[in-house]
């Protein structure tokens, strides 16, 4: 995509948007934003509008949650920070303390006092391993937090997988029902529609099944449409139009196959310049392309 | 100063509480609940309805956010866009670990309309840009394209399978839809 209208056109800003975009098409869109202020400004334009239909449905929550949920999430946050397991700390290194500023005092009189002397190895010997214990806790208190962060990353990851996935399990059957449809001459009638004088250059086809009722437009080359435009598929029948749908702006750029609404009867098949979403009858004068089954 | 719209609060007040949070200032999420809880609580709640698993839901919301700010990146949107994604991606992936979807996911969205009709004398703020003026400027069409995509979780192909409707059409009423919606705070 190389100018902005075409991506502001593209409908990926609004799959953007409503999160249905995977984390490559995700960076992609980001990218382009970043490029063209015009796609940044829509881009924000469109995630404020989503942003005020999440605020509009605003719920208090019930009374007592609040005590209830924050509690429990600050316990949860606080194991995960240092402040916590420090907590505990001060009544044991009182006297830890407490013994080794003793301990000269205690060593001077030694000969008199060997009990207290016996008494402050030991608890040198505790204090050490006090000290051995607290800076092993902070080693695996690291290690700990190392893994929750690894853990959270490789989650984030499969969940990107997954959707990642989603998106192409989707492309994949949209595909396969393309090629179906263009693989069953049996099934899906070719009908092509050719320019009318206005616009010679003008080329589309589609492919209609009569008895499913299927109608799939594919479009070979359609004049550029005026802002605030879609081209709508009209089938006729006994002479009466009868409205097959508004083309996306992917089908018009001839992106691929686009399935329409499903159409009982027909003997020939127009697309005209309608205002966005279509409109009930065809506007005749901006009649683009016509083709007879 | 919680009663503020969310959508207007300064970037600058956001900035500050995302570095309080950055920083591991714990009274920061106290604020950020008393801020964002009933804006989260109100998507949560209508995409996986039980009281009882929206109340499970915020919390988890509570804590990822707490875990992952640090990947917050103020450039790609505000802060209440990213922590709105964050729960209705925690309350759909809810739904769709119960297998809630298939059975009865359409019936549930219109259970949930009616539920929140009735609560919405006591819940709504005035102050914000409500319900009543959305279903004002969208046509039901758009509304319920946009409560599929948006509180059922479902892709615009879903929806479209769904509805008995071209994708065209779910993406051009989709599109109508979010401009209606951008306009409302322009």
């Amino acid at each position: 995509m190389e100018n902005y209208q075409e991506i502001l056109e593209s409908g990926r800003l609004e799959q953007y948007a409503l999160g249905e975009l995977d984390p490559a098409a995700r960076a992609e869109v980001e990218a382009q934003a970043r490029r063209y202020p015009e796609v940044r400004e829509e881009l924000d334009a469109l995630l404020a509008g989503l942003d005020v239909y999440a605020e509009a449905h605003a719920l208090t929550p019930p009374a007592g949650m609040r005590e209830r949920v924050l509690g429990r999430v600050l316990a949860e946050i606080s194991t995960a920070t240092p402040s916590v397991p420090a907590a505990p700390a001060p009544a044991p290194e009182v006297p830890t303390m407490r013994v080794l500023a003793s301990n000269p005092h205690v060593a001077s009189v030694a000969p008199v006092a060997e009990p207290a002397a016996r008494r402050s190895g030991w608890a040198i010997a505790a204090s050490i391993a006090l000290l051995l214990s607290l800076v092993g806790n902070a080693m695996l208190y690291t290690n700990l937090q190392q893994t929750r962060s690894d853990l959270a990353l490789a989650l984030g990851e499969q969940t990107r997988f997954a959707s990642a996935t989603q998106v192409m399990e989707r492309r994949l059957s949209a595909t396969q029902e393309q090629l179906h449809v263009l693989r069953s001459p049996d099934e899906y009638k070719l009908v092509a529609l050719a320019g009318t004088p206005a616009h010679p250059t003008a080329r589309a086809r589609v492919l209609f099944n009569k008895a499913a009722h299927r109608v799939y437009v594919d479009v070979a080359q359609l004049p550029p449409l005026p802002s605030g435009k879609q081209y709508q598929l009209w089938a006729l029948d006994q002479g009466k139009p009868v409205d097959a749908g508004v083309l996306t702006a992917a089908t018009t750029a001839g992106d691929g196959l686009q399935q329409m609404k499903d159409i009982t009867s027909a003997q020939a098949f127009a697309m005209t310049v309608e205002p966005t979403g279509g409109s009930a009858g065809p506007t005749l004068d901006t009649m683009t392309v016509i083709g007879n089954i | 100063m919680p009663d503020e719209p969310l959508i207007s609060i300064p970037t600058a007040a956001e900035a500050a509480l995302v570095s309080r949070l950055r920083a591991r200032d714990e009274t920061a999420m106290t604020e950020f609940y008393d801020r964002y809880s009933a804006a989260l609580y109100g998507v949560i709640q209508r995409i996986v309805k039980a009281e009882d698993e929206a109340e499970d839901v915020l919390q988890e919301a509570l804590v990822k956010i707490w875990h992952a700010i640090e990947s917050y990146d103020p450039s790609k949107g505000r802060l209440f866009t990213w922590v709105v994604n964050i729960s209705r991606n925690l309350a759909i992936d809810k739904i769709r670990s119960r297998q809630h979807r298939v059975s009865s996911r359409t019936q549930g969205l219109d259970d949930s309309l009616a539920a929140q009709r009735q609560a919405a004398p006591a819940t709504f703020r005035p102050e914000h840009v409500g319900l009543q003026e959305i279903t004002k400027q969208l046509v039901p069409e758009q509304r319920q394209v946009i409560d599929l995509l948006y509180f059922g979780g479902f892709t615009q192909s879903e929806a479209a399978e769904e509805l008995n409707l071209p994708l065209g059409t779910v993406k051009t009423r989709a599109r109508t839809a979010l401009k209606v919606l951008a306009k409302l705070i322009r």
